[in-house]
């Protein structure tokens, strides 16, 4: 199995490349709204969490994984913005044409769990279920990653 | 038994056949191998006359140099290498085994077409029968490939989550759909915390607090508190953290409480006042269920604090 890990690549960047992102997004947030204490402060906290998503997904590999990529389409699709996607030669993964439609055969515990994955996660819906779990581990590290951070800023703004 | 293993391993999601089991039909091989050519899709080079008697030799001689073309198929009834013997079973071949096992190898095909696939190192002709009824197309072996590339990443989010050491397939899909679900409940509540302001999570709760849910301690001590607290977290966040730890309370959402509670003491009511949690004072408040699923509880405390 070993060398079978090698296709699978789950690797996920440091704390601080997390950490460094969300900070910015956080100072940009700042300079926006400076002195606004909005009444609906709710907007405040989607923003925030926003931003913490948006950094997750900057900082996990940007373009590069599936899910980030859908996470920062849709963020910009919100801000009525436009992301720019580098045009990579994709790399020929051996995926099973999902145009064969045999879906007998394929495990319907795996199948319904999956779907379930995929409303979770984000870009999960044009993907087979192998990539899917490939994303989904990825995604888990990135989120136990971003949930450390935003942990260790709680604290340390905590202490008086 | 011949330990030597025949087969190169080339592939990495194939698991390594089993070494040929004895095998004593020489010279029915050689008859096999002189009389009818090898297909050319199982040989990776060299013409097959040569390589079959040079894979002969090399079998006889037990030599364990790694040839990538075939090796022997040993026509043993070991079902283990019928997956190599499905490659050649073309039916140009003529297995009749003398000794009857010919007939049962025959019937023997293996579905594991993938792993003889994967010596050969191209797809193999779809030619195999399969055991078991199955279909004996590229569809099924994509299939099962397909089906080990899902159990392997399974395995490796099985890693990754907590509590990952369910067997069952099913459970261990549930446990990872709900440690993604609470991830990101995570990230919202700790953009409410601190981060979203005060203010923010005050509002939250002075629009919920309206509701009449049976959260709300009978005590009017608890009461206070809470108004205390929500008055607090109005005006700063850390003055409210700073008055509920003094209390010995500590903050936490309400699933989490009810799941520790559960989990701890069942009989308990769950909401007010339950023993012995100690957690990070980290995130934000109330009693009251709100619609959106992140609602939150004070729950009293150990006299320390231990941050995580």
């Amino acid at each position: 199995m070993a060398s079978a890990d090698k296709l699978i690549n789950t690797d996920v960047p440091e704390k601080d490349v997390f950490a460094l992102h969300f900070l910015q997004s956080l100072s940009n947030l700042r300079t926006q709204s400076p002195l606004n204490s909005p009444n609906k402060s709710i907007d405040r906290v989607r923003k925030i969490k926003k931003a913490a998503y948006v950094s997750m997904a900057r900082a996990a590999g940007g373009t590069s994984r599936l899910w980030s990529r859908a996470l920062l389409r849709r963020a910009a699709k919100d801000d009525n913005k436009s992301v720019r996607f580098s045009r990579r030669k994709r790399k020929v993964t051996w995926k099973i044409s999902s145009k064969r439609k045999r879906s007998n055969q394929r495990a319907p515990v795996v199948e319904e769990a999956a779907e379930r994955l995929r409303n979770l996660v984000p870009g999960g819906g044009g993907m087979e279920t192998s990539k899917l779990m490939e994303e989904t581990a990825h995604y888990i590290k990135c989120l136990s990653m971003q949930v450390k951070v935003m942990q260790c800023l709680v604290d340390g703004l905590s202490q008086k | 038994m011949n330990s030597s293993s025949l087969l190169t391993p080339s592939s990495s999601s194939s698991p390594h056949l089993q070494s040929p089991a004895t095998f004593d039909h020489d010279d029915f091989l050689h008859q096999i191998f002189s009389s009818t050519p090898w297909p050319s899709s199982v040989l990776d080079d060299a013409p097959p006359p040569t390589s079959d008697c040079a894979a002969v030799t090399g079998f006889h001689h037990h030599d364990a140099d790694s040839r990538n073309q075939i090796t022997m198929i040993p026509l043993s009834h070991n079902h283990h290498n019928d997956a190599l013997f499905n490659g050649f079973s073309t039916g140009s071949l003529p297995f009749h085994l003398p000794q009857g096992s010919g007939g049962q190898t025959q019937s023997q095909a293996t579905a594991s077409t993938t792993t003889g696939g994967t010596t050969v190192q191209t797809q193999t002709k779809p030619k195999v029968r399969a055991r078991r009824g199955q279909a004996t197309d590229p569809h099924s072996i994509a299939e099962r490939l397909r089906r080990e590339r899902i159990a392997e990443r399974m395995k490796s989010l099985q890693e990754l989550v907590p509590n990952g050491n369910k067997t069952d397939k099913a459970s261990m899909l549930d446990e990872i759909i709900d440690y993604v679900k609470f991830l990101q409940l995570q990230v919202k509540v700790l953009s409410m915390s601190r981060l979203g302001g005060a203010a923010s999570v005050s509002s939250q709760i002075s629009e919920d607090a309206g509701g009449s849910h049976e959260n709300t301690s009978s005590s009017g001590e608890a009461k206070m508190t809470e108004h205390q607290v929500a008055k607090l977290m109005e005006e700063d966040m850390g003055s409210a953290m700073q008055y509920l730890q003094g209390k010995g309370l500590c903050l936490m959402p309400i699933s989490l409480a009810t799941t520790i509670s559960t989990a701890t003491c069942p009989s308990r009511n769950p909401f007010v006042k339950d023993t012995g949690v100690p957690l990070s004072p980290n995130l934000s408040t109330t009693t009251v269920a709100n619609g959106n699923g992140s609602s939150l509880v004070t729950v009293k405390d150990a006299p320390s604090v231990s941050k995580p």
